[in-house]
């Protein structure tokens, strides 16, 4: 089943979860855009696929489960978490792995989805 | 059609994931350490002339770098109105830092 | 043509900060609407009053307070990333209990709301980082 792109903005995640403050300062974009209704389509490229990852523990760093957060999505109407194929297959991990929304993207689709949105937010 | 702007040195994964996407219909800005991918001779300045693109780098950034005259041919030094006049043609950027 | 800038990284850190600014004076120079800067993640530094720059190095953040002083661009701190990185304004220095506002003139806390109805009313939307 293919899903047809939607309108508006793209959020373009490339970072690991925790290290780097803008994945959370992103995903709190995301959140925002949803509390306030506006259509944003979100794509984890590269290293960012890294914030899907299942069993996520982020007690011991003091800082907010990221994977929780997003698997929380759907609650504000994000329903798809579109992740960069390629990068996926050389971690180790499967789409089956990831959370429930999440869709494999390959480098076509990538590419139509960053060239058809009206905006693009890089984090 | 796609803007992308590239401010990340030539080995990062910035810029390889920046190159893996462009098509013959993209633009690229180079700026900050981006500059150094239009190195003549550099495998970097090569996939960006293969990409078809339209490639260029910011006169500040360019001038920092000392590189002035060795930016591969095809790359074309600009300005910042210049800048904001190429944004005005593309809908999306994509920033690749 | 309505353009709104995301500013993600710090003024003194990368060439992100520093290209926003000179891309926001050309936005307006050549004609254009500067909607809103919105200041995110580390880019929320840019405000912070109390900072001391070496002598050969450029003020950005005066860069940008000039813009929003003699061009009225509305210079937007996300208020989350702000207070984390020790910018405060007046009404939050009194929240919070702390000794002074921090924030330099030009710039104002805000959520991302601001940033969401960006999206919503800019013709074009650029990030700037790293």
């Amino acid at each position: 089943m293919t899903e047809s792109l939607k309108p508006g903005t793209l959020l373009v995640f490339r970072q690991p979860p925790y290290s780097n403050s803008l994945s959370r300062s992103g995903l709190d974009t995301a959140l925002a855009a949803g509390a306030f209704e506006q259509p944003v389509t979100l794509l984890f490229l590269s290293d960012g696929i890294l914030q899907l990852l299942p069993q996520q523990d982020s007690a011991g760093l003091g800082k907010r489960n990221h994977g929780k957060v997003l698997a929380s999505l759907p609650l504000y109407d994000i329903e798809t978490l579109w992740v960069d194929a390629g990068a996926l297959s050389t971690c180790g991990y499967a789409i089956d792995d990831l959370p429930e929304g999440a869709r494999l993207a390959d480098r076509v689709l990538i590419r139509d989805m960053l060239a058809q949105h009206d905006h693009i937010l890089a984090f | 059609m796609l803007l992308h702007t590239l401010n990340s040195a030539p080995q990062s994964a910035a810029t390889r994931d920046c190159c893996d996407l462009l098509t013959e219909q993209d633009t690229v800005i180079l700026f900050g350490d981006g500059v150094y991918a239009g190195l003549e001779g550099s495998a970097t300045s090569r996939t960006l002339r293969d990409s078809g693109a339209a490639i260029f780098a910011l006169a500040p950034d360019v001038a920092a770098a000392g590189i002035g005259a060795k930016l591969a041919a095809g790359i074309s030094i600009i300005d910042y109105p210049q800048f904001v006049a190429i944004s005005a043609k593309y809908p999306g950027q994509m920033a690749w830092y | 043509m309505k353009y709104s800038l995301l500013v993600l990284s710090a003024p003194d850190s990368g060439s992100g900060n520093l290209a926003a600014a000179r891309f926001a004076k050309a936005v307006i120079d050549g004609g254009h609407q500067l909607y809103r800067v919105f200041f995110l993640d580390r880019g929320a530094a840019t405000g912070l009053a109390s900072t001391v720059l070496p002598q050969d190095e450029q003020n950005v953040a005066g860069l940008w307070s000039a813009l929003a002083s003699q061009h009225g661009a509305e210079l937007i701190l996300c208020i989350a990333s702000a207070l984390k990185q020790g910018v405060l304004d007046e009404t939050e220095a009194t929240r919070y209990e702390q000794a002074a506002a921090t924030i330099l003139p030009g710039f104002e806390l805000g959520g991302l709301g601001l940033l969401v109805e960006a999206m919503a009313d800019s013709d074009r939307l650029l990030t700037f980082g790293g």
